[in-house]
């Protein structure tokens, strides 16, 4: 009995070409993943995390035209722009709907002096220290990294808040700035031309002697 | 097109029959591989295009997140799990003594004062600053112009005509009546800094030289519904003045 050589059947000659065309995709796919999967736009912008009160910004800030300082006042003087405490919303609902369910844990708070446990939308790398003050005193609007708030039901993050987003607008600010005087409002501009809208950006930029750093240790200290 | 030709001939169909005698399985393999390349893809458009109520995803941590505690944090450390102190009882911060009884409560030797006080100056930027928060805190109630018809109680009042949720209102007053026109400066300023009947105190929400503002705007907001057209330039073209007040 002879012992039968094995032989690699024909269609193994097709593993050259596909081992080829693998070699090929296969990187460009890897890379696509990559840059689109782990990038900021796919991981935090869309971030809507669920309140412990379904409070609606469309309703009080749009609706309603409540000024965005009422209750973040003390985005003018601080670094952080303050979530509200409970007095605030006791203003109005000591008085407008006192025996709502959804607004029980705000009863709660305003009786047992604990806090209502709100969740943070927008959260920076802690070594990263970003001014409010320093932004909306000088013409920066809340709608230039917060998005158009007073149309959202329930807030949720609409731009990168990247590193690379915050400089593209230090580097380019002309179409971000504008009169400090309508920080809050919202839909100031929009339906402004580019050009135009540039224009207003440079004359503010001049008018308040704006020059946007871009020194690693004006935010990294 | 001849070495199109050529390729096709001399190296595709060649390929193509030998790819025919592949294995029935490895080819099955190749299509489901294909297909699930595609997942990944997928859920990045969708992640792209939707927003989503869980915790972020966030693998490369680079000290994003620190063993630090920032303004409003939630702590462990303490019972109430604030990060933030509340002021201990009995205690003044830095700055805090009020001690002007003048500036701080409106109060000049036991009455309500009747000027402002001499740590501001009442001038046209100090009446604009007013103006802008009065704006921001006051016109929710109030109205732009003062006479009580703001959007809160335009909606309030629609809410106590449905009932809901218990809703009660009392309608926010209307700052050209004569009772709130005759009231002193220092009164004006308890009432924002205090609060009365039913309107809450405003001292923590704002700075107290911005409530001598918005009262210095109050005045001039008083004095603009009832003043002698002759004291502006060209009033003489300007339409009536709307007797019933109320409209903008």
């Amino acid at each position: 009995m002879s012992q039968q050589r094995f032989t690699f059947p024909q269609w193994t000659n097709l593993a050259l070409p596909a081992m080829a065309i693998v070699g090929a995709t296969a990187p460009l796919y890897v890379a696509i993943v990559v840059a689109y999967g782990f990038s900021p736009d796919t991981l935090d912008v869309g971030h809507m995390p669920e309140q412990p009160i379904p409070f609606s910004h469309k309703l009080h800030a749009g609706e309603l035209g409540i000024d965005c300082r009422y209750c973040h006042n003390t985005v003018e003087y601080t670094q952080h722009a303050a979530i509200p405490p409970t007095e605030t919303c006791m203003n109005c609902h000591a008085q407008i709907h006192p025996q709502s369910e959804k607004l029980e844990p705000l009863f709660e708070s305003y009786e047992t002096g604990m806090p209502i446990e709100w969740v943070r939308v927008h959260d920076l790398p802690q070594y990263a220290y970003f001014n409010h003050s320093a932004h909306v005193n000088r013409g920066v609007s809340c709608v230039e990294c917060h998005g158009r708030v007073d149309t959202m039901e329930v807030v949720y993050q609409h731009e990168t808040l990247s590193m690379g987003w915050c400089l593209s607008c230090h580097r380019n600010p002309e179409p971000h700035v504008r009169d400090p005087k309508l920080i809050t409002q919202l839909e100031w501009g929009i339906d402004m031309s580019e050009e135009d809208r540039k224009i207003e950006g440079e004359h503010w930029l001049d008018v308040n002697h704006l020059n946007p750093s871009q020194d690693c240790s004006t935010c990294h200290r | 097109m001849k070495l199109i030709k050529q390729i096709i001939d001399d190296l595709l169909t060649p390929m193509l029959e030998d790819f025919w005698k592949v294995p029935l399985w490895i080819r099955w393999a190749l299509v489901v591989v294909t297909c699930a390349a595609t997942i990944p893809l997928a859920v990045i458009y969708r992640a792209r295009h939707s927003v989503n109520e869980k915790p972020r995803i966030h693998i490369i941590q680079n000290m994003d997140n620190q063993p630090k505690s920032v303004a409003q944090d939630g702590s462990e450390w303490f019972n109430d799990g604030r990060i933030m102190r509340p002021k201990i009882e009995g205690t003044v911060a830095r700055g805090d003594m009020a001690g002007d009884t003048h500036f701080f409560m409106g109060i000049e030797h036991d009455e309500w004062a009747t000027t402002f006080p001499t740590t501001v100056s009442v001038d046209k930027a100090f009446v604009e600053r007013g103006q802008d928060r009065f704006n921001i805190y006051c016109t929710p109630c109030h109205g732009a112009t003062g006479y009580g018809d703001g959007l809160i109680h335009v909606r309030a009042m629609t809410l106590v005509e449905t009932g809901a949720n218990g809703t009660s209102w009392v309608a926010p007053k209307n700052l050209h009546e004569s009772l709130i026109k005759e009231q002193p400066v220092g009164q004006l300023f308890n009432t924002i800094t205090n609060g009365v009947r039913t309107m809450a105190a405003y001292a923590s929400q704002i700075p107290t030289e911005d409530r001598w503002a918005i009262v210095a705007y109050i005045k001039a907001l008083q004095f603009s519904q009832d003043a002698d057209p002759e004291l502006v330039d060209g009033s003489a073209s300007f339409p009536q003045k709307n007797t019933q007040g109320g409209d903008e």
